[in-house]
């Protein structure tokens, strides 16, 4: 599972206010637009409120959870003939009705989703894209639905005895719908779901290892989306007054695909400014084209589409909101140079009591890491063979031995990443082998990596704030909704700034995590993995790339942090630091333990001292890249 | 926390965008299209959607083709009354949503007086619920009953399936055949036809004992002509437009299928000749006089009128003209005639339109009454066979006719 | 079983067509990864050209040759204004890209050719029975160009070292350039293949299945499902794949219903992604990430 390639980098954490200005301007822009626009451009633009709602959900997918879907207009229809149908032949008002049509696309999504969600990037573009058309064929082949003529007759809707029948009208009832559609979406993607998937969409299996259930959000995701898209379709019911099997085609999922691309793909606001771009695109270039091209007939404003779409994806993959960012960016620019926080000799502090003892932490001296013949062989290699190893609360445990030794492929088994060919592990009475890195977290560990997995669109305290992932609990619809999940933020957001203080990263926290200097951002994944409060930490090579200063301050850390009842375990390539530091000592070599004890003890093992002589330090990186973790695995 | 403020003003504004969508909403009354009293200065405006794209495109080519013709003559006459007739045409693509847009735009913006089509039956369907709550009149240029079954404010031109069908069933049992293979169009025009063939035709004692579809723009129709061929019914008919029509109709001699054949009224067209090409010598067709002018019998009460219109629409284009342009030339000759007796008020176009007698147009001969909203009988129809790849009228013209 | 065969051949006919086209995907995909949706447009683009050259009174022969070299140069110009500029290509992102490649090409091709399918005039018109099946010699036709072209194009990366080095390119990229072949040379070439399959196949498929600006998105499809059969990466699974699919296709029209044909290909397009992502035929597991 490497570092998967993005499609298209989530906005960074710090454009996300540029959401609001967006909304807020979009809102005043929808309002006033029926009143200054004519009758044909507002029938235009009731187009575009509706199509700009499903490209919403689409937009939501594509920026949250990193997925393509080419389905989008199935769920489209689905929303809309549920609609069609309980209208027409049973009689339901149109809200009620519209209620029912999204729970039914919902629980579709749903039914779709948990098969087709294992599938990932192209795989699952191309599978939605069978679904959508597998939608319409079903749709045409069902006389219930009305097959190819579809359902019709769908009265224009009507409320407080008001027919809502002119396009002035229709646009001011969609308004209201569409920035209430907006609010939702940009509070799901400030949430504690949207921070976690915006952290998958970085490194996976970071995220995992923080508790993130990937699967899971995607899954959600993959649901609202079709929930924006089905609203979509109930009101295209009732605004053409007819839905046959061509609501589901792929065209207008590609149209979709189009105002989400255009408008940028994860900001919230730009799928709906999109929609009215294509809309408005669309509606010029059918009356343009045939004035250029004598003759022409039929659907020739596609070549429009089809250019804008290449065109974008080639100069301005971020949309029309890179085009936006970069306007804000050079006038902000101009108007003065501004600096972030320096912040680079914040002094950890000298205090050496226990660090984050907290309540029903298991005593220490109590078993609660236990693995048993643990085995990994990739092909004819064994990479570990039958590695036992017992870890107790509060004590550290390293894990040394030879480049190449296997500690690294131990560490992912343990924690997940890697699937075992033989043996098991127990977390806190969890198995937990073969399993996902956020079953691992759930039974109170996680761990840090070799090479860093830092989320690099997040800043050190969004970075941190993934690791509280556990230890909150607001979901998808409670961050739409806001209001509990707003406090819980709150709280989030000052645990993490207290961590950060105390790890001395404090000043630091609102900076993009990557523009920190490397031995900091080993600091941010230690900060990042505490924040999940675990009974153990598994820390892979901690000290790499650390001054002495540093590695001083880390070692007390550590100590504190034991002294606190959490169990450590971690994987060192400097012997000594390790040796002053642990408890107990396991030595690996070729995927064998050789050792076992007290550092006296393994230091003066004569297989270990024979296993350390001829080893040459220099050559580690190069087998160390190989053996690392989630680049090696399969 | 610093989230919170502009969140807050964002939520804020979408109060703001409520309160004043309502005040908007209250302030712009009725809105919208309706029956009211009509505007009798600027021009008379006629919309017409047509399947110009897709699937139908050729029964909606030509169909612009008549109604353009129609407009710049009238336009030379000097229009009704000295008021102009803007004619508006949109295409569907051959789709029921685009004919449901189109419409919309047609009767909200436009504010048209009258709307002729759509081509073919599916995408009429989806119009006929904006016509009627929008009261405003629609001609119809399709086929299926169902598009002014019940209707108060739709009418239609072409031919009724049910008339097709009586026509059809006289000649089946005039040959002596019993079981009907059927292979039919997959879309509106289609639908229902099955059904139709087994109760006109259970009074003579004939049903239909095999049923296959084909979608509009089917191409391959081996799997379809195979189960006909094993149902080896009496006689088949395949009840298609072009070209689909025509590729079933070469599938089904390629196939070798021994039985008879008959086609329905949607090929009355030259793309049919020519993409079934001589696979369609000696099928048997109920069409509208206009494919065979120039075979009709001097006293036929059609022959000046449909003369007429071959002779200039030839003129024009340099092709004669397809029972689908008839159809629209009746649709527009019909809307004519009532904006010239009545006016604009759109009810009493409606009530002229339910009251017309005996009107000779392309199609037939056209009486309307508040139950029949299509006019015709199956006297409008003439059986057609092909013989040299040209249409000839079957010189037994049986009991029907 | 007169009708099993008529409808097997059928397929086998309508197969040939989807497997020049899988042909094409897998040609691309394994050189650059990129998903050509475009592909389908290739075909119904040399349909056209043959058409309308044949209609202004070319040779047919002449006419399919000029459309074959028209559409390559098409791929090959693609290939370098929308491919070849892009940074940090993925698989998705040329989802995207292509489809943009697609949607402006059908609708060229609506402005250059108008609206109306049409069919090509077969280059052996008619029909002869075989023990009654009905089989036309442009099925025939189509049945032995598809073949032999399947196999040119097996010979070409199996036994010559421009198809070898290609494969090379695919498998291993790193190792590839370091022996000195260019991968921007390798991914034109391997638009070029694709081009020449994807018009032949256009070109076979126009006289029965006719030839419209929109026939490419079906036969766009359906040889992607068919290559995605055949584990998309292997030219001999694309064709097995393409042939399946036809057969398939028209025993669900011919013994369930006329309307599910088309759902046929997307249900296993999904049922083979999720249960064997490799392909049914396909020997060596692909990643599904």
């Amino acid at each position: 599972m490497a570092r998967r390639r993005l499609l298209l980098t989530g906005p960074s954490r710090r454009s996300r206010r540029g959401d609001v200005v967006g909304i807020a301007l979009l809102a005043v822009l929808l309002v006033v637009f029926p009143l200054v626009a004519t009758p044909s451009v507002i029938n235009v633009g009731v187009y575009a409120l509706i199509y700009g709602l499903a490209a919403l959900g689409l937009s939501l997918l594509m920026g949250l959870a990193g997925q393509v879907s080419l389905g989008q207009a199935g769920f489209f229809a689905i929303g809309a003939y549920t609609q069609g149908v309980l209208v027409t032949r049973y009689d339901f008002g149109g809200l009620a009705a519209s209620v029912i049509a999204v729970a039914v696309t919902m629980t579709a999504a749903l039914l779709v989703g948990l098969p087709l969600l294992r599938l990932r990037g192209h795989y699952l573009a191309l599978a939605t894209l069978g679904f959508g058309v597998i939608v319409a064929v079903l749709a045409s082949e069902s006389d219930f639905l009305g097959a190819t003529s579809g359902i019709y007759g769908i009265a224009k809707p009507e409320m407080n005895n008001r027919l809502y029948n002119s396009s002035t009208e229709y646009f001011l009832l969609l308004v209201p719908v569409v920035l209430i559609g907006l609010l939702l979406a940009r509070n799901v993607v400030e949430s504690r779901i949207g921070r976690a998937l915006g952290a998958v969409n970085d490194s996976e299996v970071a995220a995992e290892s923080l508790g993130v259930d990937t699967f899971r959000l995607r899954v959600q995701v993959f649901v609202l989306s079709a929930a924006y898209a089905s609203v979509a379709g109930t009101a295209f019911a009732h605004w053409l007054g007819v839905v046959n099997p061509n609501a589901s085609n792929f065209p207008l999922s590609v149209k979709f695909l189009l105002m989400a691309v255009l408008g940028g793909v994860g900001t919230v606001y730009g799928a709906v400014v999109g929609a009215f771009a294509v809309e408005g695109l669309d509606d010029g270039l059918r009356r343009l084209i045939p004035e250029l091209v004598p003759g022409a007939v039929g659907e020739v404003q596609l070549i429009g589409f089809g250019i804008l779409l290449t065109a974008i994806m080639i100069f301005l993959p971020g949309g029309l909101h890179q085009l936006w960012t970069t306007v804000r960016r050079r006038l902000a620019a101009r108007a003065g140079p501004g600096d972030g926080p320096s912040g680079a000799e914040a002094k950890a502090p000298p205090d050496e009591g226990p660090l984050l003892a907290r309540e029903g932490r298991p005593a220490p001296g109590t078993p609660l890491l236990e693995v048993r013949g643990l085995t990994k062989r990739f092909g004819g290699v064994t990479a570990v063979d039958g590695f036992d190893l017992t870890v107790d609360a509060g004590e550290i445990v390293a894990l040394i031995g030879p480049n190449g030794a296997g500690k690294t492929t131990a560490f992912n088994m343990i924690s997940g990443p890697v699937v075992p060919t033989a043996g098991t592990v127990t977390m806190a009475g969890t198995r937990v082998e073969g399993r996902k890195p956020h079953v691992f977290a759930r039974a109170g560990a996680t761990r840090t990596f070799q090479n860093l997995q830092i989320f690099t669109t997040a800043t050190v305290l969004g970075n941190v704030m993934v690791g509280r992932h556990l230890r909150s609990t607001s979901g998808l619809l409670g961050a739409a909704l806001v209001l509990p999940a707003r406090r819980e933020e709150r709280a989030v957001e000052a645990s993490a700034r207290e961590l950060l203080e105390l790890l001395g990263l404090g000043a630091d926290a609102d900076r993009l995590a990557v523009d920190l200097p490397f031995g900091r951002q080993r600091l941010v994944e230690i900060a990042r993995a505490l924040a999940l409060e675990p009974d153990l930490l598994l820390l892979d090579e901690p000290m790499a790339g650390l001054s002495g200063a540093e590695r001083r301050d880390l070692a007390r850390l550590l100590r504190r942090l034991r002294a606190g009842g959490m169990a450590i375990v971690l994987v060192e390539h400097d012997v000594e630091a390790v040796l002053a530091l642990a408890d107990r000592v396991a030595v690996l070599e070729d995927g064998v333990r050789i050792a076992l004890g007290t550092p006296d003890e393994v230091r003066h093992d004569p297989a270990v001292v024979a296993a350390y002589l001829g080893v040459e330090p220099e050559d580690a990186d190069a087998v160390a890249v190989a053996d690392s973790g989630p680049a090696g695995l399969p | 926390m610093r989230r919170t403020a502009p969140a807050r003003a964002a939520a804020l504004l979408a109060a703001l965008t409520l309160g004043l969508a309502a005040c908007a909403e209250s302030e712009s009354g009725g809105g919208g299209g309706g029956g009211g009293a009509a505007d009798e200065s600027g021009p008379i405006k006629i919309g017409a959607v047509l399947d110009i794209t897709g699937a139908g495109a050729s029964l909606g080519v030509p169909e612009r083709q008549a109604l353009e013709l129609l407009a710049s003559q009238l336009q030379e006459e000097g229009g009704i009354d000295g008021r102009e007739v803007e004619l508006i045409i949109e295409d569907n693509q051959s789709t029921e949503d685009g004919a449901a847009k189109a419409i919309n735009k047609l009767v909200n913006e436009d504010e048209v007086d009258l709307v002729l089509g759509a081509s073919r039956t599916g995408p009429s369907l989806a119009m006929r619920p904006v016509a009627e709550s929008n009261q405003i009149p629609m001609i119809s240029l399709a086929a299926n009953q169902a598009i002014v079954d019940g209707s108060e404010w739709v009418f239609k031109t072409a031919q009724n399936d049910r008339v097709v069908i009586e026509r059809m069933i006289d000649y089946m049992a005039d040959q002596g055949h019993t079981t009907i293979g059927l292979a039919r169009d997959a879309s509106g025009f289609g639908e229902g036809v099955q059904e139709m063939f087994d109760e006109i035709g259970a009074a003579e004692g004939i049903s239909v004992v095999a049923a296959e579809k084909f979608a509009p723009d089917a191409t391959d129709f081996t799997a379809q002509m195979v189960n006909l061929r094993n149902a080896a019914a009496d006689i088949n008919v395949i009840w298609g437009i072009p070209p689909a029509a025509g590729l079933a109709q070469q599938a089904y001699v390629q196939l070798g299928i021994a039985a008879p054949v008959m086609q329905s009224h949607g090929i009355g067209n030259q793309v049919f000749l020519d993409t079934a090409g001589d696979s369609a010598e000696g099928l048997v067709a109920p069409l509208g006089r206009l494919v065979v002018a120039d075979q009709l019998p001097e006293d036929d009460p059609q022959a000046d009128v449909i003369n007429e219109f071959v002779e200039a629409y030839t003129a024009e284009y340099d092709q004669g003209p397809s029972t689908f342009a008839g159809h629209a030339y009746d649709g527009w000759q019909l809307a004519i005639d009532a904006l010239r007796e009545v006016g604009t008020d759109k009810q009493a176009v409606r009530d002229h339109l339910e009251g017309l007698e005996d009107v000779v147009g392309i199609s037939g001969t056209f009486t309307m009454s508040p139950d029949d909203h299509s006019g015709l009988t199956k006297e409008a129809l003439v059986l057609v066979t092909v013989e040299n790849g040209a249409w000839k009228l079957l010189p037994d013209q049986g009991t029907g006719g | 079983m007169t009708d099993l065969l008529q409808l097997l051949f059928a397929g086998l006919s309508q197969g040939a067509v989807y497997a020049l086209i899988a042909i094409g995907f897998v040609a691309i995909f394994t050189v650059s990864g990129v998903i050509n949706l475009a592909q389908g447009e290739f075909a119904a683009l040399a349909g056209l050209v043959a058409i309308s050259a044949a209609g202004g009174g070319m040779l047919l022969p002449a006419a399919a040759v000029l459309a074959v070299s028209t559409v390559a140069i098409v791929a090959v110009v693609m290939e370098r204004l929308v491919i070849f500029p892009v940074r940090g290509m993925t698989t998705l992102v040329s989802l995207i890209l292509t489809l943009g490649v697609s949607t402006g090409l059908k609708a060229l091709m609506l402005l250059i050719y108008g609206p109306d399918a049409k069919g090509l005039e077969p280059l052996f018109p008619g029909a002869f029975d075989l023990a009654g099946v009905s089989i036309r010699y442009q099925e025939l036709l189509i049945l032995a160009v598809a073949g032999v072209v399947a196999l040119a194009v097996y010979w070409f990366y199996e036994k010559t070292l421009a198809g070898k080095s290609l494969r090379a390119c695919a498998e291993q990229p790193v190792a590839a350039r370091l022996v000195g072949i260019s991968l921007s040379r390798a991914s034109l070439l391997s638009f070029l293949i694709a081009g020449c399959v994807g018009a032949i196949g256009g070109v076979l498929a126009s006289p029965i299945y006719f030839t419209g600006w929109e026939s490419g998105l079906t036969l766009g499809l359906k040889g992607f499902v068919a290559a995605t059969l055949g584990g998309l990466v292997s030219v001999r699974g694309a064709v097995l794949g393409g042939l399946l699919l036809g057969v398939l296709e028209n025993l669900t029209a011919g013994y369930i219903s006329t309307g599910l044909r088309d759902a046929v290909a997307f249900f296993l397009l999904i049922v083979v992604l999720v249960a064997r992502p490799s392909g049914i035929f396909g020997r060596h597991a692909e990643a599904r990430v």
